[in-house]
């Protein structure tokens, strides 16, 4: 069976249409959807639209998040002022614009999705916030790709798509007590290979390039695809410009650079 | 000896002075017309030689009782400035002109007594636009600054040839930046000055940006939301004295 998975659209629906026709034209069985349907992007209520009528399962993303509750993030979201800046414009702006609809359905939308021994998530299990980078530490990695039960754990947020084998994975434990007692180990090793697969983003792509990227797994084979489509990003930047969002918004995705920079560094835990 | 350095935006004439200021064992001025408020490469030279004496905004008549002395001078011609400087018109002195091959007119070769081999300039002199501002009292947060240079010099703003300035950072030290679009990356260079740890630094710093189609406000607006807000400058200030004074314990 094979499974597309995409993720963080941020309101590009030229990128989530570029990105459907060619998933139709593959070998396709399922979709899943990461979120971050909103935020950033000039078309939000159109995005979620047309992923609810294609019925797609989705997890809520931050942006999403942060649409129904309102803002709340730790640096995470925000690793200069200048980011601050532009998210919280952005924001101010997506609030203005989504429906009545889309909040309700962006409201709706569950923190995991399962299937079989997949887990789907945002950011990480422990947070839609939470960014799991190619290389946060392997005990981090590993911890949040075990509390989900799962053995792959599909996450966006990053918009970096990557493919992270925890290979030879052992959890060990150790005890230790300022009494006389011993401290105690325990070394588990782990039955079978975890691994987490990053789909990158469809809308606000960070790979220096303006293509959307999603993936492609085989549950027979476990093969990841990450594939990357070209569509026509003018037409989201014109867009951008038209609705009054930041210029700089659109001359950042034409670059492939984000609509604003993201935390990189793979030791912060997110504390929301 | 007095030299006048000329040259088209971004040829390395400052460089090149520098590096001449770094032979000359005995005071000397340095002389950088029409710079107005933001004077970036005079305080370049004034904190790389206190020693030499910078003229910029000061009255002729001090200038010309240095010259009178024989003291060393260095005359910085911007590129958008005539070359040819009336006080020096009755005085012996050198022309330098630092120009690339691809740069060589005649023009040039009429003017200097040596022509030295500078970096490339693609500027159209005809749609330049120069942009300045000064910045001082202002603190950038490091990353912000990063993220506007990065934007500023891959074209965001507009088409941009040359960009430098002097930027005061959160953690107490100024920072020279530089920026040439025909030579890779940007150099970062800290100034040796003091670190600033109490309340808004009132030495210079300021931006200096060289290009076509530059969108000014955009620039100006950009720079405004990477600054440190008085709150947040305070803490990072009380942050850094306590690790200052820690270090010193």
């Amino acid at each position: 069976m094979n499974i597309a998975v995409l993720s963080c659209i941020h309101g590009n629906l030229e990128a989530l249409e570029a990105v459907l026709r060619e998933i139709d034209r593959q070998p396709v069985d399922q979709l899943y959807c990461l979120g971050d349907l909103v935020g950033y992007g000039p078309y939000p209520n159109e995005v979620v639209a047309r992923i609810h009528e294609l019925d797609i399962p989705t997890c809520q993303g931050c942006w999403d998040e942060d649409i129904v509750d309102g803002l709340n993030a730790c640096d995470c979201s925000y690793p200069s002022l200048l980011a601050e800046t532009r998210g919280r414009l952005a924001h101010e702006w997506t609030n203005r614009e989504v429906s009545p609809e889309t909040r309700t359905y962006l409201a709706s939308l569950p923190l995991t999705l399962r299937q079989d021994t997949l887990c789907f998530v945002h950011g990480s299990p422990h947070s839609q916030h939470e960014y799991l980078l190619p290389d946060t530490s392997a005990f981090i990695a590993l911890e949040r790709v075990l509390a989900t039960g799962a053995d792959t754990l599909f996450c966006g947020h990053t918009h970096v798509p990557y493919v992270r084998n925890l290979e030879n994975s052992r959890l060990t434990l150790k005890v230790a007590s300022p009494s006389t007692h011993p401290s105690t180990h325990s070394a588990t090793p782990l039955p079978s290979l975890k691994r987490i697969i990053n789909a990158g983003s469809v809308g606000e792509p960070r790979h220096g390039r303006p293509n959307a990227t999603y993936v492609i797994y085989n549950t027979d084979t476990q093969q990841a695809e990450l594939r990357e489509v070209e569509y026509d990003y003018t037409k989201t930047c014109a867009a951008i410009l038209e609705k009054g969002l930041p210029a700089i918004f659109a001359w950042r995705l034409s670059k492939g650079l984000e609509y604003a920079e993201k935390t990189d560094d793979p030791t912060h835990v997110c504390e929301r | 000896m007095i030299t006048v350095v000329a040259g088209p935006c971004g040829a390395g004439k400052t460089t090149w002075i520098l590096q001449e200021l770094a032979q000359v064992s005995t005071p000397a001025v340095y002389v950088t017309p029409g710079v107005g408020t933001v004077p970036i490469d005079a305080t370049r030279v004034a904190v790389r030689f206190p020693q030499v004496e910078i003229f910029h905004r000061q009255p002729e008549t001090e200038l010309l009782r240095r010259l009178a002395g024989g003291v060393p001078a260095y005359f910085e011609v911007g590129f958008q400035l005539e070359m040819d400087i009336p006080l020096l018109e009755a005085r012996p002195h050198r022309r330098i002109a630092l120009v690339a091959d691809e740069n060589r007119e005649a023009s040039w070769q009429l003017w200097a007594d040596k022509v030295i081999h500078g970096n490339q300039s693609t500027l159209d002199l005809q749609s330049a636009q120069l942009w300045r501002a000064p910045l001082s009292g202002q603190v950038f947060d490091p990353p912000s600054l990063d993220i506007f240079w990065q934007e500023l010099i891959q074209g965001a703003y507009g088409e941009v040839h040359r960009a430098k300035g002097i930027f005061e950072l959160a953690d107490g030290q100024a920072f020279h930046l530089d920026f040439v679009n025909s030579l890779p990356g940007s150099a970062y260079t800290e100034l040796n000055l003091p670190r600033w740890v109490q309340g808004r630094p009132n030495r210079f710093s300021g931006i200096e940006v060289v290009g076509q189609g530059l969108d000014e406000g955009a620039i100006a607006a950009t720079l405004k939301d990477c600054y440190l807000s008085d709150s947040l400058l305070a803490a990072h200030q009380a942050t850094l004295r306590d690790s200052l004074s820690l270090e010193a314990s």
